[in-house]
C-alpha cells in the first residue's frame, strides 16, 4: 500500500461564468444571439496544481483571497469535480467547511445528528451509538430536546461542529474551524481538531490564521490566482509569506472566507 | 486500524453514459436511509409551518372540490352527475402531480449549504421529495373514500385497480421531478413558470369534463385530438374516472405504455440530471 493518501496531478478546475451568475431565460436567449468569445466566460479557478500528500503528513493552505483555497478544499472533498488533471483521495474523508450544514429548522438535535450522519453516509446504527458523545460535546442543555429553529447561532455552531467532528476521518480537510463559538468552547474545540488530527493520515488545513498552520503543519502551500505559487516546510513558507505580507498589506487581503464568485 | 483499506473515494474514473446511470441507480438504494430521513423531515416541516399542519392534506383537496362544484354547478347548466366525486378523483391525482413538481423543482436549491459541505448523491434530494408527495397523496385518500358514504353506488370491486393507475402516475412524475430539480438550478423562471404551466396542463386535461366531453370537443380536430392522446395526464385521469367514478375496468394499453415511455425517459432524466451535477455547486 504505497498510495498516497492524496495525490493530484495537473489539476485544473474551471468556473463557467456564464453558468455562475443567476440568470434567467431572458438572458440566455440574449447571449445565444450574439457571439461572445469562450475564454471570456471560463474562469480557472485552480490550474496546474499538483500536490501529494504522504500519509502522516498536514498540509497548510495559505494564500490571498480568492487564491482557490476553498475550491481546493472542495475538490479533494469530491463536492467540485476537476476539469483536468488526475485526482485521488483515498479512505474516508471528513470536511469540515461550513460548520452546521445540513441542520434542519423541524428536528431536534438528535434527529439532526441522524440526519447529517445520513448525508454522511454513516449507517445509522453506528450513529445512534454516537449520538450521546456528540449531544453531550455540544452542550445544548434543555434545549436538545427543541426544534433547532429556537437555537442560538452559537447553539448551531457547537453542534455542527460536534457532528462533523464525530468521525475517525483517513483524511481530514479543515478550512479556518478553530474559531467556532465563544471562548471556552473554542478551547475545547481546539483540543478535538488537534487530536482529529493526530489520529487521521492527512490532514489539508485552509486558514488565514498563519500561526496556527506554522503550529500545527509540516509543510505548507501557498496559492496565487489558483496556481501553487510557494511550497516547503510549513514554517519557512509561512515566514517568508509574511514578511512579504508586511511589506505590501494591499496586495494580501485577508478576510471572513466566503465565496467570491457565483454572486 | 492499520489493516483497513485505504480506498479511492474521490476520483473514480467516470463510468459512461450507462454506468452513470446504473451508478445513480445504485446509489439511491445505497441512500436510502438518507432519503426516508430526508422524507420524515419533509413531511415534518410540511406539517409544522400552520396551524392545521397536516389537516391541510385533507382540507386542501376537498375545499378545491367544493368550490369546483360550486362554480361548475352555477356555470354550466348540464352538469355531470356526481360532480363532487367526479371532480374529486382528478383533482386528488393532479394535486400530488404539482406538489412533487413543485417541491422536487426546490429541492437541490434549498440545500445549497449541504451540498456545499458534504459530498452525496444528489438525486436522493428530489428522490426524497418524491416519497415524501406519495405520502400525501395517500392521506389525501381518506377523504376520498369518505365521499363514497355519500355516493355508495360508485363503489366497485374495480378501486382494487387503484394503486396500478398510482403506479402508471409515479413513473409518470418520476423524470419530470428529477428533471425540473436540477434545471431549476441554473434557470430561476423554472419555478415562477412551473405554476401557469401546471395550471393551463390541468384545464387541457380532462379533469373538470370526461375525456368523452373532451373527445366531441376536438373531434373535428385531428391534430388536436392527437395531441389529447398524447398528454398523460389524459390516460392518467381517465384511469382514475374508471376503477374510482365509473366502476369499469381501465384502459390497460395506454397505461402500459404510459409506464415504459416513463421508464425511458427517467434514464434520459437521470442522465441530464448528472451532466449538470458537477455545476451545482459552482453556481448553488
Amino acid at each position: 500500500m504505497s498510495n498516497p493518501p492524496i495525490l493530484l496531478q495537473g489539476v485544473g478546475v474551471q468556473y463557467d461564468l456564464h453558468l455562475s451568475r443567476k440568470r434567467s431565460i431572458r438572458k440566455t436567449v440574449y447571449r445565444v444571439t450574439r457571439e461572445k468569445v469562450e475564454s471570456e466566460r471560463k474562469f480557472w479557478a485552480l490550474r496546474n496544481i499538483n500536490l501529494t500528500v504522504a500519509a502522516g503528513e498536514s498540509i497548510a493552505v495559505i494564500g490571498p483571497n480568492g487564491a482557490g483555497k476553498s475550491t481546493l478544499l472542495q475538490t479533494l472533498a469530491g463536492i467540485i469535480p476537476v476539469t483536468e488533471g488526475k485526482i485521488e483521495v483515498r479512505g474516508d474523508i471528513a470536511t469540515l467547511l461550513h460548520l452546521g450544514a445540513g441542520l434542519e429548522d423541524e428536528l431536534n438535535a438528535e434527529d439532526n445528528v441522524m440526519l447529517v450522519g445520513a448525508f454522511l453516509g454513516i449507517p445509522a446504527a453506528v450513529m445512534r451509538k454516537k449520538v450521546k458523545g456528540i449531544l453531550d460535546f455540544a452542550d445544548l442543555g434543555k434545549f436538545a430536546r427543541a426544534e433547532a429553529r429556537t437555537y442560538s447561532s452559537g447553539m448551531r455552531a457547537r453542534l455542527g461542529f460536534s457532528i462533523a467532528t464525530s468521525v475517525e476521518p483517513d483524511v481530514l480537510l479543515l478550512d479556518e474551524v478553530l474559531s467556532t463559538g465563544d471562548a471556552s468552547f473554542r478551547d475545547k474545540s481546539r483540543g478535538r481538531i488537534v487530536s482529529m488530527m493526530k489520529k487521521a493520515r492527512a490532514i489539508v488545513y485552509v486558514t488565514h490564521d498563519l500561526e496556527s498552520a506554522a503550529e500545527f503543519c509540516s509543510r505548507a502551500i501557498e496559492l496565487r490566482k489558483g496556481e501553487i505559487v510557494a511550497e516547503g516546510p510549513a514554517k519557512r513558507i509561512i515566514a517568508d509569506y509574511q514578511k512579504r505580507m508586511a511589506a505590501n498589506p494591499a496586495a494580501y487581503p485577508v478576510g471572513k472566507p466566503g465565496r467570491a464568485r457565483g454572486r | 486500524m492499520a489493516s483497513r483499506t485505504h480506498q479511492l473515494t474521490v476520483g473514480r474514473p467516470p463510468r459512461g453514459t450507462l454506468g452513470t446511470i446504473a451508478e445513480t441507480l445504485e446509489s439511491i438504494w445505497e441512500r436510502r436511509e438518507l432519503i426516508s430521513r430526508l422524507t420524515l423531515t419533509a413531511i415534518r416541516r410540511r406539517g409544522a409551518d400552520s396551524v392545521l399542519g397536516h389537516i391541510w392534506w385533507v382540507l386542501d383537496p376537498a375545499l378545491q372540490m367544493v368550490i369546483y362544484t360550486i362554480l361548475v354547478t352555477f356555470i354550466r347548466q348540464r352538469s355531470q352527475p356526481d360532480f363532487p366525486l367526479f371532480i374529486f378523483v382528478a383533482l386528488l391525482p393532479w394535486k400530488w402531480f404539482s406538489s412533487a413538481l413543485g417541491t422536487a423543482s426546490e429541492s437541490i436549491r434549498k440545500r445549497d449549504k449541504v451540498l456545499r459541505q458534504i459530498a452525496f448523491p444528489q438525486i436522493t434530494l428530489p428522490v426524497a421529495n418524491i416519497v415524501e408527495s406519495v405520502f400525501e397523496f395517500c392521506v389525501g385518500l381518506i377523504p376520498l373514500f369518505a365521499l363514497y358514504l355519500v355516493y355508495p353506488s360508485h363503489l366497485t370491486m374495480w378501486v382494487l385497480a387503484l394503486p396500478l393507475i398510482i403506479i402508471v402516475q409515479l413513473l409518470v412524475t418520476i423524470p419530470f421531478a428529477i428533471t425540473l430539480s436540477a434545471v431549476n438550478v441554473f434557470y430561476r423562471d423554472i419555478g415562477n413558470t412551473l405554476t401557469h404551466v401546471l395550471r393551463l396542463w390541468f384545464y387541457l386535461s380532462p379533469s373538470l369534463y370526461s375525456i368523452e366531453t373532451m373527445r366531441n370537443m376536438v373531434k373535428n380536430y385531428p391534430a388536436l385530438d392527437f395531441l389529447v392522446s398524447l398528454n398523460p395526464f389524459t390516460w392518467i385521469f381517465s384511469g382514475y374516472r374508471d376503477v374510482l367514478f365509473e366502476g369499469r375496468a381501465p384502459d390497460l394499453v395506454p397505461l402500459l405504455t404510459l409506464s415504459v415511455v416513463s421508464i425511458l425517459f427517467t434514464f434520459v432524466a437521470i442522465h441530464i440530471f448528472r451532466r449538470m451535477a458537477p455545476n451545482f455547486v459552482k453556481v448553488l
